[in-house]
């Protein structure tokens, strides 16, 4: 905004093609920063006003600022459990989707063995597969082991992350050999290379990585919605979304919900946007 | 003895018979250290990916039987048939197909539009990109429902900004005809800044000497535009065709969570769910999913086919 009038208030210069290339990316921008942020201003003002105001006024400010959204919602319903759920859901598979994409990585960009591109192009193959398709035998399954309706029947099958070995098998292979040579020749086991040399080398997209799978695993809707049944076991989204059906058309109610589940997200996306934007530019720039 | 005299002629290493060659691999840490991650690796594939994945395939060929699986009745194509002739699931092609219209056509020219203003600017690209971003972050159940509040026909915001501009109001996502541009429009603003992020290291990847070329041989913006950036972002613009086309295609939270008017947004995946968890019929919402499978294959190799670049730098 500030730019256009600027643009405007300089006649005194001659308005060149160059002057105009050099702002209007900043108006689009600075027009998409505002379309971005808007409805979270909505959403987080929403939330401390009364249903009659929120239904009523056109103001954009709360006219008198109430907590009482949020204290209906954490008494009512089980937020606080089920923000204990989803965090324990997301910690336990970020660590076991790091652990498990550096290991798988790591083989399959430093160690030679029969079929080796044979095997990394089925695991890949698997990421073509719409969820929908396996959604129905993938509960069976998880219900044949006895974890439905258990946090646990999210977490194990998410073990692995297809997404996260190519990943990190992409990363595995700028690391020179002769770092992996160096340390078998002084007597170095596997397990000590890949967790003091290669490891920490591959900090950068571990740390993408980790952001990535707890944000998606914090959002993730439609397999808890499957496996986790009753209340008690639900994940903040869960929970959110059954809001819609308890409470109808109560906004006020729904953008304290939404404050509470987005909240935790915006503050480690505010810590860790720059891994998360690095990530998502490694995945991108080979195509 | 005849394995010995079979590796000389190949193997310029020692000679030696399967058996040394083997007790050789297993005292190799190497070997011992990738077998024991990889073992559990494929073990948890096989129970989690590949086992599923059959088990679709057989559930859709069975009338699936709730109490005793292992009784289900084989019945061929005949799940596939029901698909075909059930009217909703043609409601539910038409909604997809539509919707991942509308976001296609919604995102891919404006995520490049975004991209090239990103890439010239020099000051607060990080700010511009960390803003862009947020909504992609958020749940999409948490931004379905603050989207139900803002596009409330009575009270909602958008309609307000409608009014106050002196434009005529709109149902939004309670009227039959403007849910679905509605719910797409939703999806655009979630979406965009993780396309404009891949799209923008992929301009940041063009060198710079091809504009410096073009510029010597004295192409405009637009020429340059459209000779160097547009062909040298083959691969970039493939992949997120192709991200944008299985994305739209698997929608599911938003249409699930925000509730159209009516039938608006039954898209495939949200039937393949009834059908299997409130109607129980497993062969059937199973089937229906497959249909899904096979239609994207398909548009994934065709864009494969025809926006692959022939050529690389």
């Amino acid at each position: 905004m500030q730019k256009s009038v600027a643009l405007s208030a300089a006649p005194a210069r001659p308005l060149s093609f160059d002057w105009v290339m050099r702002f209007l990316p900043h108006v689009v921008l600075l027009i998409l920063t505002f379309t971005s942020v808007m409805p979270f201003v909505w959403m987080f003002l929403g939330s401390f006003k009364t249903y009659i105001e929120i239904t009523s006024s056109r103001a954009l400010l709360p006219v008198s600022w109430t907590l009482d959204n949020y204290i209906q919602i954490t008494q009512r319903i089980g937020f606080a459990r089920a923000f204990l759920n989803t965090t324990m859901v997301a910690v336990s598979i970020t660590f076991a989707t790091l652990l498990t994409s550096s290991l798988a990585g790591y083989v399959f960009a430093k160690y030679r063995f029969w079929g080796r591109e044979r095997l990394f192009t089925v695991l890949l193959s698997t990421m073509m597969v719409p969820f929908a398709v396996v959604l129905v035998p993938l509960y069976v399954t998880v219900a044949n082991l006895g974890l439905a309706d258990k946090l646990i029947g999210i977490v194990i099958t998410s073990l692995c992350s297809t997404f996260g070995i190519f990943l990190m098998r992409q990363f595995m292979e700028t690391i020179p050999n002769d770092l992996i040579d160096a340390g078998r020749i002084d007597g170095a086991g596997e397990w000590w290379i890949f967790s003091r040399v290669v490891l920490p080398l591959a900090k950068a997209p571990l740390s993408a990585l980790a952001v990535f799978t707890f944000l998606g695993t914090w959002d993730s809707f439609l397999w808890p919605l499957v496996v986790l049944t009753s209340p008690e076991n639900q994940t903040l989204p869960l929970v959110l979304a059954g809001l819609r059906n308890l409470y109808w058309s109560r906004y006020e109610l729904y953008a304290a919900g939404s404050m509470l589940t987005v909240l935790p997200v915006m503050i480690l996306y505010a810590i860790a946007s720059k891994q998360f934007v690095r990530g998502i530019a490694m995945t991108g720039i080979k195509g | 003895m005849t394995t010995q005299t079979a590796l000389r002629g190949t193997m310029p290493v020692p000679r030696r018979s399967l058996g040394t060659a083997i007790t050789k691999l297993l005292r190799r840490p190497q070997f011992w250290f990738g077998f024991l991650i990889l073992l559990p690796i494929l073990a948890w594939y096989i129970v989690f990916s590949f086992g599923p994945l059959l088990r679709a395939f057989w559930m859709s060929t069975v009338q699936y039987d709730l109490l005793n699986p292992a009784d289900s009745k084989f019945v061929g194509l005949r799940n596939f048939q029901q698909v075909f002739s059930y009217p909703l699931f043609w409601i539910a092609v038409q909604r997809t197909i539509t919707f991942a219209l509308y976001v296609y056509v919604g995102t891919l020219p404006l995520a490049i539009f975004v991209s090239l203003c990103l890439v010239a600017v020099s000051r607060g690209r990080s700010f511009y990109q960390f803003v862009l971003y947020l909504p992609v972050v958020v749940s999409y159940v948490a931004v379905a429902l603050l989207f139900r509040m803002l596009m409330d026909p009575q009270t909602g915001q958008f309609n307000q900004i409608l009014t106050a501009l002196g434009l005529p109001r709109s149902l939004w996502i309670t009227g039959p005809n403007s849910a679905l541009p509605a719910i797409a429009m939703i999806d655009i603003w979630k979406g965009l800044g993780f396309h404009v992020i891949i799209i923008t290291a992929g301009l940041l990847g063009i060198p710079e000497e091809m504009y410096d070329a073009a510029k010597v041989d004295g192409a405009g913006a637009w020429h340059r535009f459209r000779f160097v950036t547009l062909p040298l972002l083959g691969n970039t613009l493939l992949l997120e065709s192709v991200i944008i086309v299985m994305g739209t295609l698997q929608a599911f939270t938003n249409g699930e969570v925000i509730g159209c008017a009516g039938d608006s947004c039954m898209w495939i995946s949200r039937l393949v769910y009834t059908e299997a968890f409130t109607n129980m019929r497993f062969g059937f919402a199973t089937a229906s999913a497959f249909v899904l499978f096979v239609f994207i294959l398909g548009l994934t190799v065709v864009q494969m086919r025809a926006l692959k670049p022939d050529w690389q730098y």
